[in-house]
């Protein structure tokens, strides 16, 4: 299927293809969740339902060395302000 | 008293001093200096305006300056004392000095500070001056020796004029003055010589000084700065030379103020000559001062005698300006009395009340009269109240407190009410500070801004989602749901209307006065368009000639090869328009080849006739089938906007457009779903990958809406043929694991999508499908699929006992059917029974695994989890649907197979092992379910 006749012009059009569907999607601040799409607009602005955030704190005043920890967090609804949205995909399927 | 520079006790000192003869003549030495008459004198006191001066009293009331009453005083008193060389202001022995610094002032502020050391003391009996000055005639008569103000104290000359014929003319006075004065200046004149001489030594130390300043700099400093200073220093000395002049001038003119201290404030000789003009004018200006002065006093005092004698006979007339003020005395003797006190008070006032008392005491008695009536009122109300009161007694005391706070109370309310009313009247008041500022044609031009900010192309789609919610308002709210809320015009445009409002006040008017003025702006656009329609310049175009249509050879070379095609489908969807465009170039060609195929594939009877040209293809994308979905999406709601756009049957034009344009969408949306695409194309099929995605699951029922019968008969068809590809099917096993996996989830959710989308959309075909069909189904979904596999889930389950379930409907309605041609054939009834024998056959080894209590990983080890019942549930009811069609060996079979499961749960129920009541009830239900089908129930099992 070529790009033409599937009409993807632009990026927006691949992330309307995950309306209504789980996607992950990376945030500023080491923070990344998935959740299904509902709405989207110009800036990336989100509402996403069913979503679990996970935030990875990486802690380097510890005593031995930089310790990672993750934590996570469920919500039903959200709305996920654009200006902290790096990437929209779907989920990696495995 | 220390004012302006006086001491108090200067007067009483000098009382003392002149009354012990000891004044000295040393102390003139010190008195201002006034040069008018000299050669010096400009002369600019002849060119004042002299005239006009008549009515000053009048204007600036009969107070006058003040300065003269010691050039007066001193003239009497020099005129008695025959012209001693004695101070015409015995007060002042401050040095000149201060004089200098504030001459103005010295000359205003001086009657008032000689008048706070009072006067009436000078006057007095016992008071030297008084007696030197007025003789004994005055003394005589304390009420009319009564000073109080400046001009008052003019008042005994001109009483005096006319009692003692033997005062002096205003001449002689002046004269007396002017040769006081003289003697004065010139002792201030031999100081200020002094002065100046003084002066000018200390300019010339400082100039000294400067000097030696300059040469000691030179030595410091370049040859260039030498030249500069050098310039200046010349400039300097320049200055000084004008400056001499002018101190030379101002010598030759006898200018009595000294000069100024020259500090050396300042390096620039602008700023002396600067200071020196301003001293130059202040003498000026004081010497003005003076004449004017002196001319005020003289014209004062002519008016004062004028007024004296107006005075007198305006009193021994008898007329009064003041005597229609007071109406009070009602009778004649009253009135002759009134005017008596007034004309007394009167007299009084215009001669000046010695003592404030006494002045305020007739005043108050004569004023006392008016509030006298207003409290003769007064009282006479509290009267009349207490008569009323009185006639009251006849009622109890008690009574009477009752209606008095009763009155209180109401009195209380009004007063609250009256704040209230009072508190509103001004809220509108303030506001309507802003009525008619708007006229209403302003108030129609912003309407018509904002309104057709409104105004869309399609209004319901531009407001979709409110409109929905609106529609769901409405029938929640009990409405009909058939009216929308949206003004439509024709065809050009609209505005949505939003949700009805609940309360019926301003909002309906307000709505009603907006649609009012759409209809009148579209009408009025629409004539216009009209209008420009007639008389446009298309019209017209072409009349005159044609003129060439390209003045360039070729057109540039096309480099981007835009598709025209990708227009937008949908005018609100115009972002996103080009997903519409379908992908149709990929499927039409084989879909015009496999077309044939199809028909004969419709029905599921050639399932097995895979021809050779059959072209197999992979499955579709993920990504397509998102593709397919969103262009779906598009083509459905533009099916439904065109359902909601229907032209009304009336016009046959209109509807067959209409048709025809629905036919086409649908057509497209036909294609799109992919199920005419043949069986074995691919596994999945494109219809059921298209279904595999829950926005595809939710989609079927408002696409199904639209299909007409044998499009949905072909399309369940291929969905039963293909069941088993469902994901629903295929991933079921994860539903069996422990929950909270992502998969388990997921899954768990398209599930709950397929049942509410997919069965719910092919519920309506099966609910009406003859014998026939449904074992025509059953026998397809039998052939192609993995039964057991598909009964172990839950739209399996749910798909099977739609089935049984409509097949039961369809053999109770043999016992009560009037029409013989809806009765099944005794074929159709065979071929079911055929089905069905086969499809129990096939479910008998799995029963108990239909559960899927039974099938989680603790049934394994031997152990049911609770709370299982609610997934069990459907199973039950399926093994009922089954039982009622089952015979009695099938009946023998499945008690056999499901006893123990029937026995678990009871027995759980029975002995409590349950959680709850809740629980309870549940396993009960679920057994019952089956055993009613059976003709049994729970109740009868015995423990």
């Amino acid at each position: 299927m070529d790009p033409s006749s599937s009409g993807i012009q632009e990026p927006f059009d691949l992330i309307r293809l995950s309306l209504s569907e789980r996607v992950f999607v990376k945030l500023r601040g080491d923070r990344e969740m998935t959740g299904i799409l509902h709405a989207y607009d110009g800036h990336m602005n989100l509402i996403m339902s069913d979503v679990e955030e996970t935030i990875t704190i990486v802690d380097t005043e510890s005593p031995e060395g930089s310790n990672v920890s993750v934590a996570k967090r469920k919500m039903d609804m959200l709305f996920v302000r654009g200006d902290g949205v790096i990437l929209v995909s779907p989920p990696s399927r495995s | 008293m220390s004012f302006f520079g006086f001491e108090e006790t200067d007067l009483e000192k000098e009382k003392q001093q002149f009354l012990h003869g000891q004044l000295r003549s040393s102390d003139t030495d010190d008195l201002t200096v006034y040069t008018w008459g000299e050669e010096s004198y400009d002369g600019l006191g002849d060119a004042l305006e002299e005239g006009g001066d008549e009515r000053n009293n009048e204007t600036f009331g009969s107070t006058g300056t003040v300065g003269k009453d010691f050039d007066f005083s001193a003239a009497t008193l020099s005129g008695s004392e025959n012209l001693q060389p004695k101070p015409s202001q015995p007060y002042n022995d401050q040095p000149l000095k201060s004089y200098a610094s504030r001459p103005s002032e010295s000359q205003v502020t001086r009657p008032p500070a000689a008048s706070h050391v009072s006067l009436e003391s000078i006057w007095d009996d016992n008071s030297p001056f008084s007696l030197r000055m007025n003789g004994a005639g005055r003394t005589s008569s304390p009420s009319s020796g009564r000073v109080q103000s400046p001009s008052t104290l003019q008042q005994p000359i001109g009483h005096g004029m006319k009692q003692q014929p033997g005062t002096r003319t205003l001449q002689e006075i002046e004269a007396e003055m002017r040769a006081a004065a003289e003697r004065t200046r010139e002792h201030t004149l031999q100081r200020q010589l002094l002065q100046q001489q003084q002066h000018r030594r200390e300019e010339e130390e400082y100039r000294r000084q400067q000097q030696q300043q300059q040469q000691e700099m030179e030595l410091e400093l370049l040859q260039r700065q030498r030249f500069l200073q050098q310039q200046q220093e010349q400039q300097l000395q320049l200055q000084r030379l004008q400056q001499q002049q002018i101190l030379q001038q101002r010598e030759q003119q006898h200018h009595r103020t000294p000069p100024p201290r020259m500090l050396p404030v300042s390096q620039s000789p602008r700023f002396l000559e600067h200071q020196r003009l301003l001293l130059l004018q202040q003498q000026q200006e004081q010497q003005e001062l003076l004449r004017l002065q002196q001319l005020e006093e003289q014209l004062r005092i002519e008016d004062l005698e004028r007024q004296m004698r107006a005075q007198q006979i305006s009193h021994h007339g008898g007329s009064h300006l003041d005597h229609d003020r007071h109406p009070s005395g009602p009778t004649l003797a009253d009135m002759e009395a009134l005017q008596l006190l007034q004309q007394q008070q009167q007299r009084e006032i215009l001669r000046g009340s010695q003592s404030p008392t006494k002045h305020s005491a007739h005043d108050n008695g004569l004023y006392m009269q008016q509030p006298n009536i207003q409290l003769q009122q007064r009282l006479l109300s509290e009267l009349a109240n207490t008569e009323f009161l009185r006639e009251m007694q006849g009622l109890s005391q008690a009574d009477q407190e009752v209606l008095r706070a009763e009155a209180m109370r109401k009195i209380l309310e009004t007063e609250k009410m009256e704040e209230k009313r009072r508190r509103k009247a001004a809220k509108i008041a303030h506001m309507s500070r802003y009525n008619d500022i708007m006229t209403q044609s302003d108030k129609d031009f912003i309407t018509r801004i904002q309104v057709s900010q409104l105004v869309t192309q399609d209004p319901y789609a531009d407001d979709f989602y409110a409109q929905v919610y609106g529609a769901i308002m409405r029938s929640r709210m009990g409405l009909g749901s058939d009216d929308e809320r949206v003004l439509k015009f024709g065809t050009s445009g609209g505005i949505g209307l939003g949700v009805p409002q609940r309360g019926a006040n301003r909002r309906p008017n307000a709505m009603q006065r907006m649609q009012q003025q759409v209809e009148r702006i579209v009408s009025n656009a629409r004539r216009r368009e009209e209008e420009k329609g007639l008389h446009s310049l298309h019209s017209l175009q072409g009349a005159l000639g044609k003129t060439s249509g390209r003045s360039y050879k070729a057109a540039p070379r096309q480099l981007l090869q835009v598709d025209s095609n990708s227009s937008p489908t949908l005018s609100h969807a115009q972002t996103h328009g080009h997903i519409s465009h379908q992908n149709d170039n990929s499927s039409g060609d084989d879909a015009a080849a496999e077309a044939a195929k199809l028909g004969r594939e419709a029905l599921g009877e050639q399932h097995n006739a895979e021809t050779s040209d059959l072209v197999r293809k992979d499955p579709l994308s993920r990504k397509e089938v998102l593709v397919t979905l969103e262009a779906l999406y598009d083509l459905v709601l533009q099916l439904e906007q065109l359902k909601r756009n229907q032209a009304p049957p009336e016009d046959e034009q209109a509807t067959a457009e209409w048709q025809n344009e629905f036919k086409s969408v649908l057509d497209q949306t036909w294609v799109l779903l992919k199920v005419m695409v043949p069986l074995a194309t691919s596994d999945p099929h494109p219809f059921i990958s298209i279904l595999s995605i829950a926005k595809g699951k939710k989609l079927l029922p408002r696409l199904t809406r639209h299909l007409d019968n044998q499009r949905m008969l072909t399309l369940l068809t291929l969905l039963i043929a293909c069941f088993s590809q469902l994901d629903v099917i295929r991933n079921a096993p994860f539903l069996d694991n422990p929950e909270d996996t992502p998969d388990h989830s997921e899954v768990e959710r398209q599930t709950q999508a397929f049942l509410s989308g997919v069965i719910q959309s092919i519920l309506p075909i099966i609910a009406k499908g003859s014998l026939r069909l449904i074992s025509g189904l059953l026998g397809l979904l039998l052939d192609r699929n993995d039964v057991v596999a598909i009964a172990k889930t839950r739209p399996g389950l749910a798909l099977l006992t739609l089935l049984l379930t409509r097949v039961e409907v369809i053999k109770e309605s043999l016992h009560n059917a009037t029409n013989i041609e809806e009765l099944p054939s005794p074929e159709d009834a065979e071929q079911w029974q055929l089905m069905f024998d086969h499809l129990f056959q096939l479910l008998t080894p799995h029963f108990p695994f239909l559960f899927p209590s039974s099938r989680t990983i603790d049934a394994a080890a031997g152990h049911i989890k609770p709370g299982m019942d609610a997934p069990d549930q459907p199973v039950w009811q399926f093994l009922a649907a089954l039982a009622l069609h089952a015979v009695t060996e099938q009946h023998q079979i499945l008690v056999t197979l499901l006893r123990d499961k029937v026995l678990d749960n009871v027995v759980s129920a029975k002995k409590g092992w349950v959680a709850d009541e809740e629980e309870r009830h549940a396993k009960l239900a679920n057994v019952d379910l089956f055993l009613h089908a059976l003709g049994l129930d729970s109740s009868q099992i015995a423990m």
